[in-house]
């Protein structure tokens, strides 16, 4: 089932789910998933992430903690720390902050 | 913008507040505000406990609290809900549950948003300032409802003419102003 957060969206709390979530508007706070979490071009993201994985390319201020896989992408930018055992930066990608990878 | 409806799916719970200019749908659960200036489509498996201002409303599962519509509200057979309304249309279909208060504005003028008369009819001194506004807001609904529209702005210019005529009767104003106060006339009448 596809769960998308609209472009003209803004959500100021905390989100929690088990399935994929499509991020092209703005969200602050904290998200909590069990899936895969996607934040598109539109997509901004300030808030604390954690989730299976994640993929950015859009605008992520936060720390993220992924069990899986986090994966930023040309055009996405990233601001905070991860702690993910898999970790893959594009060529283009914007990114400053920690990494972890400790399984 | 508009092909891409958002979706909050049967899993997903959000606790804070949701602000937006599109549609919707609720399947998961939404506790905290819900601003639209859109449709709020609240499927079988939804829930909503939230203060809600939207355009319209679908209310197809469950929803707790208040909610404001500028046009109109619709709870479907399946829906449920607890709170209060207030929205020019209301439509409560057989089979549905509702608890709570239902305020569609001046019963005099029904076609008129509940929200712009009040504002108008207070402050009488400023009545240019809100015509202004609602003139502006008044042709974004107007396309989503075909036939009421070209009635609007035919009311519109006559209520500074009727506003102004009727200052000096300030009771004869402020029975038309309050709706509650209409209904309980109308009870009586009864």
């Amino acid at each position: 089932m596809a769960n998308v957060i609209g472009r003209s969206i803004v959500i100021d709390g905390e989100i929690s789910g088990d399935e994929d979530l499509v991020i092209q508007g703005t969200v602050k706070g904290k998200i909590a998933l069990k899936e895969s979490l996607f934040v598109e071009n539109s997509g901004v993201v300030e808030a604390d992430i954690e989730t299976q994985n994640v993929v950015i390319s859009g605008a992520v201020t936060g720390n993220i903690r992924a069990s899986e896989r986090v994966e930023i992408k040309t055009d996405g930018r990233m601001v905070g720390d991860i702690k993910s055992p898999r970790i893959l930066i594009a060529d283009g990608a914007v990114f400053k902050g920690n990494v972890d990878m400790d399984r | 913008m508009a092909d891409t409806n958002t979706v909050v799916g049967e899993s997903i719970l959000i606790k804070g507040n949701l602000e937006g200019d599109e549609d919707l749908t609720v399947q998961g659960r939404i506790e905290g505000s819900i601003h639209l200036t859109k449709t709020l489509i609240v499927e079988q498996s939804g829930v909503v406990k939230a203060e809600v201002s939207v355009a319209n409303a679908v209310i197809s599962g469950i929803m707790v609290g208040n909610l404001t519509a500028t046009d109109s509200v619709e709870i479907a057979e399946t829906g449920r809900m607890v709170g209060d309304i207030q929205a020019p249309r209301v439509i409560i279909t057989e089979g549905a549950s509702f608890k709570g208060r239902v305020d569609m504005g001046d019963l005099a003028l029904p076609r008129q948003a509940g929200a712009e008369r009040p504002k108008a009819v207070f402050k009488p001194a400023v009545a240019p300032k809100p015509m202004a506004r609602p003139a502006p807001a008044k042709p974004a609904p107007a396309p989503a409802r075909p036939a009421p529209a070209p009635a609007k702005p035919v009311p519109a210019p006559a209520k500074p003419a009727e506003k102004a005529a009727s200052k000096p009767e300030a009771p004869l104003a402020e029975a038309l102003a309050g709706a509650s106060k209409k209904k309980v006339v109308i009870k009586k009448k009864r």
